[in-house]
């Protein structure tokens, strides 16, 4: 086993690095929706999607979670999870479901490069993670 | 109005500072991993049960690099080997939908466990439906459509 103070440096920078690029997305996203809770925006959102959620066992809030997710990333999922006030339940739901599906812009371009065209990978994530929703919505409500 | 973007503003703070905690730490282990080609020797332990659902050694070895590094920061690794290895198209299919349902088991993992979400029920889910998945694709191309043809 090698680990030399170059390797140890090399993996310091770039996690420091890396939380620097997640901070340009998480900061934003965590005032944008404070924004949003504070101007009633999420509210009437909530109130929007409710009926959508309640399948999922989720309030209707959390749809702002999972489309930061699905389309942005994780770290945009978490940054707008800390500005609400969830449920252990609905945050294993959220965690779940966003576990197999988020990043959709990226990790399709990915996929797609790895021989998997869009058409195929984009409804085997969202069924898989709409299913587990439903699954897990049904059993922790 | 101050206010409202000086409680964003802490709430995104405090959520970059749970994310610091996984990242840089992560990021020292798998620069170690890395170092050591310690993926290229694990996957020869690893492997052989991704038999069972159509995987070669070398068509497991994308599927050990995403579920450790993460699509993203494994892709460069995961690219140059499934061209380097031609694996064939079932492979490819396979391959790729395990990779994309599981993957980054790390970091996924740890920045929901750090808001106090058991580890079982981020990484069990994933991998069974993966598991089941590529299953499904194995008899598609091996059982299912040779008979239609």
């Amino acid at each position: 086993m090698t680990v030399d103070g170059a390797i140890l440096r090399r993996g310091l920078y770039k996690g420091i690095v890396t939380t620097l690029e997640l901070s340009k997305v998480i900061i934003p996203t965590a005032v944008a929706v404070t924004f949003l809770d504070a101007s009633g925006g999420l509210e009437i959102l909530a109130e929007w999607f409710a009926p959508l959620m309640g399948w999922l066992g989720l309030p209707g809030e959390a749809a702002v979670v999972l489309f930061s997710g699905y389309f942005i990333n994780l770290y945009a999922a978490i940054g707008s999870m800390t500005a609400m006030n969830l449920s252990m339940e609905a945050m294993i739901i959220l965690a779940v479901m966003l576990g197999l599906c988020h990043s959709m812009i990226v990790e399709l371009a990915i996929s797609k490069k790895a021989g998997c065209p869009v058409s195929y990978i984009l409804p085997l994530r969202l069924g898989m993670s709409l299913f587990m929703g439903v699954l897990l919505g049904g059993m922790l409500q | 109005m101050i206010d409202v973007f000086w409680d964003g503003l802490t709430g995104g703070f405090e959520g970059v500072w749970i994310l610091a905690r996984v990242v840089i730490p992560l990021m020292v282990v798998l620069e170690v991993f890395k170092a050591n080609a310690w993926l290229d020797k694990a996957n020869r332990v690893i492997a052989p049960p991704f038999r069972k659902i159509g995987l070669s050694q070398d068509g497991a070895f994308p599927v050990v690099v995403a579920s450790v590094f993460g699509l993203t920061f494994g892709s460069g690794v995961i690219l140059s080997n499934i061209r380097e290895n031609r694996l064939s198209d079932t492979e490819i299919r396979i391959s790729g939908t395990f990779m994309a349902l599981c993957h980054a088991l790390i970091e996924d993992t740890l920045i929901f466990a750090v808001l106090g979400i058991p580890i079982w029920i981020l990484v069990v889910p994933r991998l069974a439906l993966a598991v089941l998945a590529s299953y499904a694709v194995l008899w598609f191309f091996s059982v299912a459509r040779p008979r239609l043809s």
